[in-house]
């Protein structure tokens, strides 16, 4: 911290927060100035977990970058994984399989839930509300454990693959899932009795950086924080990917714009996410989970390892330019992930690895909103808000 | 949901006869592949199309959605289809109005490394338009405050230019802890 | 500071007399102490971050070895927790954040990026964060899973039980 001590009298205090502060989640810092408790100016400083990852997609092939795109929203992994192959699959102009999207859906709807369960935690948390933080991560734990029995790991699943996933579902898990989600409602009221009604956190976000519905969108927001300014966009309704079209859900919106709002909307999308969840449990249909594509599907690991025409399918595909090449061309593709929009912006040389991967990052665009937000409220609330915006450091400095 | 795409099949090629009718002498090239809509345009008169393309009432691209840039150095085919413009920035627009999407490329040349700022159109582009210059080192013109965003201020080099290696210059072993401004 | 050399003094063990008494070093009861009341200084970056919090969180819930008290302050804190990636931005507020923890201090290297750059080998990733902080104990994976932490923080404990230096006072003195 630096700077003088002045009360309002119109000299200016600098107020350095981050880049290691407790609720800026590690790696965020904003420099604000203040005349008293009240901030005149609040300038983002990023790009410290900056990683290279669009420089690194021009250095490994289709498949190996869905590892990168795990550890970009690291909330929810899946969503990522999601996303990107269906860039992929798009420039590749292959459809997977009808159980695969069912699949991918429940996968993502799931993940959904998980970070908006971390954002609510950490958010309550940084007000002071410990207790939230400990409910949401009980249940979030419950969530690893099907993702990890599904992917092989809790949090970078790496489960998509061009064509397809990784591995089918394994057999218990329609009753975990349905399990967890009848459960769900019922942990998810504990919070609302704990924080919807409760007067400190209302007076905390209730009119608190609030953001109008034409700001919004000139800032280029989406996701919740889109929403809860009362513009009802989803980009799975309004560009319906996958199966999104066979299944029925709402989409919350808000009206304010302001840190409870967001709230709200949040909390109301993870019951609308069960509600996906339900549906696409109900309608999962039998089939194969990849395409039927030898020179984009790999050879299920016994083959590989059992026969030897599996053996060279394996290396045909993982050897330099014979693996998944898709046609000369650039392709975007958004899809919504917990957050927003996130797009994949794909340039391809017709080689096997990409010519340039550009990631579109809801959170760099919702975080650059801040500064609008926090301007002319009191220095308290900076917490309050950048908690509402959920700005996830490795998506936004990638 | 069958209607809503309907919508956007039938305003797709309306960018693209708005854009003939209005601003022929800026387009370069235009292309409708995998449901995506694109236009290439000239440089001098980018700022003017993708002003045109928010403000016309029924366009209405109000999102933009991403700005960055392409470096085609080791792209022949693209390199000779555009007088061998080294970089290629690309804008993302959406509209809310018609839900649909459309992609405006601008080729730049590297001996003139500048494009017009949109950042009076759109406030988002600020922080878009400041990765790009601190990616590739491609100026905006009329930006507020065009510096590096990303990478500390004192690095040399744009990390995504074809030429720059994906293990640096070094800068990650050697640094002076005492020069930096923590 | 003068750590390293107490403890290599400080032979004997302690031993019971017929009063009930206990005779121990000063060292042995102030290492006890330490050993069980780690202030880890949380320093999560990326993904490693998030296994950190639901290590504190209900599961597994660190305070069953007495080190869930927090602290966001280095000068408050002996335990230093860098899990995530650390780039060449970060790295000078992590050495400052180093330095301003009070000695005698550990250090924790959390996951693959921290400890060796992981999987990213590229232009502005620290490959390894030892090689300008000294690192006690490191965790492999990728992320670590919640069990891992436990146990380096464990790991830790038995150092500071056996009397040895922490590594930068060991660095230090060389
Ligand atoms: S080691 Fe893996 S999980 Fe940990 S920060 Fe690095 S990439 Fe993320």
């Amino acid at each position: 911290m630096q700077g003088g001590l002045e009360r309002a009298t119109g000299e200016k205090m600098v107020l350095n927060f981050g880049p290691q502060h407790p609720a800026t989640h590690g790696t965020l810092r904003i420099v604000l100035e203040l005349d008293g408790e009240s901030i005149l100016k609040a300038t983002p400083h990023l790009g410290y977990l900056h990683t290279g990852f669009e420089k690194l997609g021009e250095h490994l092939d289709y498949n190996q970058f869905i590892v990168v795109t795990d550890r970009m929203n690291y909330l929810s992994p899946l969503s990522n994984n999601f996303g990107y192959v269906l860039a992929v699959e798009q420039l590749l102009g292959i459809e997977v399989p009808k159980r695969c999207q069912y699949i991918r859906i429940l996968m993502a709807e799931l993940s959904r839930l998980a970070d908006h369960l971390l954002w609510l935690g950490t958010a309550a948390l940084d007000l002071g509300a410990f207790s939230v933080f400990l409910y949401s991560f009980r249940e979030r734990e419950k969530l690893y454990s099907i993702f990890e029995k599904t992917t092989g790991a809790r949090l970078t699943t790496s489960y998509t693959r061009v064509g397809g996933v990784f591995r089918d579902l394994y057999d218990g898990f329609e009753t975990d899932a349905r399990d967890f989600i009848s459960n769900f409602p019922k942990a998810l009221k504990e919070t609302h009795t704990l924080l919807t009604k409760n007067r400190i956190w209302m007076d905390r976000t209730k009119g608190v950086g609030p953001i109008s519905a034409d700001e919004a969108i000139n800032y280029g927001l989406t996701g919740p924080c889109l929403r809860a300014a009362g513009v009802a966009h989803d980009l799975r309704k309004a560009e319906p990917y996958s199966a999104y079209d066979e299944l029925t859900f709402d989409v919350p919106v808000g009206s304010n714009g302001d840190a409870y709002d967001r709230y709200l909307v949040r909390m109301e999308e993870m019951m609308q996410s069960c509600r996906l969840v339900t549906q696409a449990l109900d309608n999962l249909p039998d089939g194969p989970v990849n395409v039927e594509d030898n020179k984009i599907t790999m050879p299920h690991k016994s083959d590989a390892y059992g026969h030897i025409e599996g053996l060279i399918h394996h290396f045909k595909i993982v050897m330099d330019g014979h693996g998944v090449q898709p046609p000369k061309g650039d392709h975007y593709c958004a899809t919504e992930s917990p957050n927003g929009e996130l797009g994949f912006y794909i340039v391809s040389d017709g080689s096997g690895t990409g010519y340039r991967i550009r990631i579109r990052p809801p959170s760099f665009l919702n975080f650059q909103a801040l500064p609008h937000m926090l301007e002319g409220g009191m220095v308290s609330d900076t917490v309050a808000v950048l908690g509402s915006l959920n700005v996830i450091a490795g998506e936004l400095d990638r | 949901m069958n209607e809503e795409k309907g919508i956007a099949e039938q305003a797709s090629p309306l960018v693209l006869e708005k854009l003939a009718a209005h601003h022929s002498e800026a387009l370069l090239a235009q292309r409708e592949t995998r449901g995506r809509v694109g236009v290439v345009v000239r440089k001098e008169q980018a700022y003017a199309v993708l002003e045109y393309l928010k403000t016309d009432p029924e366009l209405a691209y109000t999102y933009l959605v991403d700005v960055t840039a392409v470096d085609n150095s080791q792209m022949e085919s693209e390199l000779m289809q555009f007088d061998y413009a080294r970089f290629m920035v690309v804008y993302q627009l959406y509209s809310y109005q018609g839900q649909c999407r459309v992609q405006v490329k601008v080729p730049v040349h590297e001996n003139d490394l500048s494009v017009p700022s949109v950042t009076g159109l759109w406030r988002g582009a600020n922080w878009l338009e400041r990765e790009t210059y601190d990616m590739f080192g491609i100026n905006f013109e009329g930006h507020p405050e065009l510096r590096r965003i990303l990478m500390p201020d004192d690095f040399e080099g744009y990390p995504l230019r074809k030429d720059y290696p994906l293990r640096g210059r070094g800068e990650r072993e050697s640094f002076n802890f005492e020069k930096q401004n923590v | 500071m003068g750590l390293a050399k107490t403890h290599i003094q400080s032979g004997q063990g302690a031993a019971q007399t017929d009063g009930n008494i206990i005779t121990t070093t000063i060292d042995k009861v102030v290492n006890w102490g330490r050993k069980n009341s780690l202030w880890p200084m949380p320093f999560g970056t990326a993904c490693c971050a998030i296994e950190m919090m639901a290590t504190l969180a209900s599961k597994f819930d660190l305070s069953r070895f007495g080190s869930e008290a927090i602290r966001f302050s280095p000068r408050q804190s002996d335990l230093l927790i860098v899990s995530g990636r650390i780039s060449i931005k970060m790295m000078p507020v992590l050495k400052r954040i180093y330095d301003q923890m009070p000695d005698p201090k550990w250090v924790i290297s959390m996951g693959a990026c921290a400890s060796c750059g992981g999987v990213f080998d590229t232009y502005t990733l620290i490959q390894g964060v030892d090689q300008f902080i000294p690192v006690d104990v490191y965790i492999p994976g990728c992320p670590p899973r919640p069990e891992d932490l436990i146990d380096a923080v464990m790991q830790v404990q038995q150092k500071i039980a056996s009397g040895a230096a922490p590594k930068g006072i060991e660095v230090a003195y060389e």
